[in-house]
């Protein structure tokens, strides 16, 4: 049921961004790839902070479970990130003429994808699960450190090409109406479809280790 | 563990002093450092054989030698302790926050004394010409602080890793990036004659604060089982 919800809402989302988006002022047609840019960008940072948050419950309360959210949530966020960088890229250079110029949010989203490198290289480095899961949490949450400076200080310091975020510092809008309600919406696509395979990757993971446990009782129960 | 641990300054100092003794022991660290950071040098001044570099290039260059001396060495404090096994006695004998700030001070000092060394073999090799004293060591100062914190932290967690050095070098990168750009960029305006202004310098003593939470606060979870 909720499957077929998110496949016809996705469609919904397609065949508006496709028919009902009017072409945007000096960029035409181009401002589609927007609307596949900035929901996988949202969603790269959402990721990175709900692995960071469930590295913060794992320390609490050692549930090795928040350690297979964290690192499920990590792998999805450098997918999305990935897609985020290269859609960025493709268009910067169809825009802006060449496709990467160290502009203040493309160095952010390079710092978000070595983040998520390092992290995971780290993860499959260790083979103990409860140190593996200690460690990756500990670093997960050193390197949120960057975050506020990375989102707040630095597109600040530096000139930047990227136009203001939708919901500006004055507080306005400045977007099309049936842009913005489309844009929004695919927002929700990207978020729930993240969400979906979140949740599947982790009951996957229970699934297997589930098995595996039984496999083992009934080999010890043979013994 | 003993009942009384012994007061956190003076198990700072100790776990200091032990470090310093180790490394007048063996002088691994420091001369391998030093090396590293003479051959670096001096191979970019022989590619370029005479050529001045704008600041920002000369800027970039100082950075990137002082990054990965710092990655060649850093990591020792930790790894050496855990391949050895020592670890577990300093485990028994000390609290996390004197060990984390005793090697971290340890490692800020060993780059301070490495730093002093490439700064006048940058002057020779590279002929940079350096007027505003101050704020090029005060740059530097806020620069290996951070270095030296993120650097001891990382080193914590490839300590129990496969694969220690490689990994040393892609976790701490990440973390100091944000300060790299700003060191680079306040050093490329000292060298271009400048002086940067105050927040630069608030944003990279900003960023050691950070850092030095941080170290201090993740540390007891990686150091108490």
């Amino acid at each position: 049921m909720l499957n077929g919800v998110l496949a016809l809402w996705s469609a919904a989302v397609l065949y508006a961004v496709f028919y009902i988006v009017p072409p945007a002022q000096g960029l035409g047609y181009l401002v589609r790839i927007a609307f596949f840019h900035i929901p996988v960008a949202w969603v790269s940072v959402i990721a990175f902070l709900i692995s960071a948050g469930c590295a913060v419950q794992y320390l609490r309360t050692r549930n090795i479970l928040y350690d297979w959210w964290g690192s499920a949530s990590a792998l999805l966020g450098l997918l999305f990130c990935l897609s985020a960088t290269v859609s960025g890229a493709v268009f910067a250079k169809l825009t802006w003429g060449a496709y990467w110029n160290w502009d203040p949010r493309q160095t952010t989203v390079f710092i978000l994808l070595l983040i998520y490198g390092a992290y995971l290289a780290l993860r499959s480095s260790i083979e103990e699960q409860e140190q593996r899961a200690k460690i990756a949490a500990v670093y997960a949450l050193l390197s949120s450190l960057t975050v506020p400076f990375l989102i707040f200080i630095i597109p600040r310091f530096y000139f930047s090409l990227h136009p203001e975020p939708v919901l500006n510092s004055a507080g306005k809008i400045a977007m099309d109406n049936s842009m913005l309600y489309v844009l929004l919406a695919a927002l929700a696509a990207c978020t729930a479809l993240f969400a979906k395979v979140l949740t599947w990757m982790v009951s996957c993971k229970k699934k297997r280790q589930d098995q595996t446990a039984a496999e083992y009782e009934k080999e010890l129960r043979q013994l | 563990m003993p009942a009384i641990k012994s007061p956190w300054r003076k198990a700072l100092w100790a776990v200091l002093y032990k470090e310093g003794l180790c490394e007048l022991r063996t002088r691994y660290a420091l001369s391998a450092l030093a090396m590293f950071a003479l051959i670096t040098l001096s191979s970019v001044s022989m590619a370029i054989a005479g050529t001045s570099l704008t600041p920002e290039l000369a800027a970039v260059l100082l950075w990137i030698i002082l990054f990965f001396c710092a990655m060649a060495g850093l990591s020792r404090v930790f790894v050496q302790e855990q391949e050895t096994g020592t670890i577990f006695t300093l485990r028994l004998y000390m609290g996390a926050q004197a060990v984390i700030f005793g090697k971290l001070l340890f490692n800020i000092v060993m780059l301070l004394a490495l730093t002093a060394l490439i700064i006048p073999l940058f002057i020779i090799f590279l002929n940079v010409d350096i007027r505003l004293g101050f704020s090029l060591s005060l740059i530097l100062f806020l620069g290996d602080v951070g270095i030296g914190a993120a650097a001891t932290v990382t080193a914590a967690m490839v300590a129990k890793t496969q694969g220690k050095s490689a990994l040393f070098t892609v976790l701490t990168f990440p973390i100091l990036l944000p300060q790299f750009l700003a060191v680079i960029s306040a050093t490329a305006k000292v060298l271009s004659h400048t002086v940067p202004g105050l927040t630069e310098l608030f944003f990279m003593a900003g960023y050691d604060l950070v850092l030095f939470i941080a170290a201090s606060i993740l540390f007891d979870y990686l150091w108490y089982d």
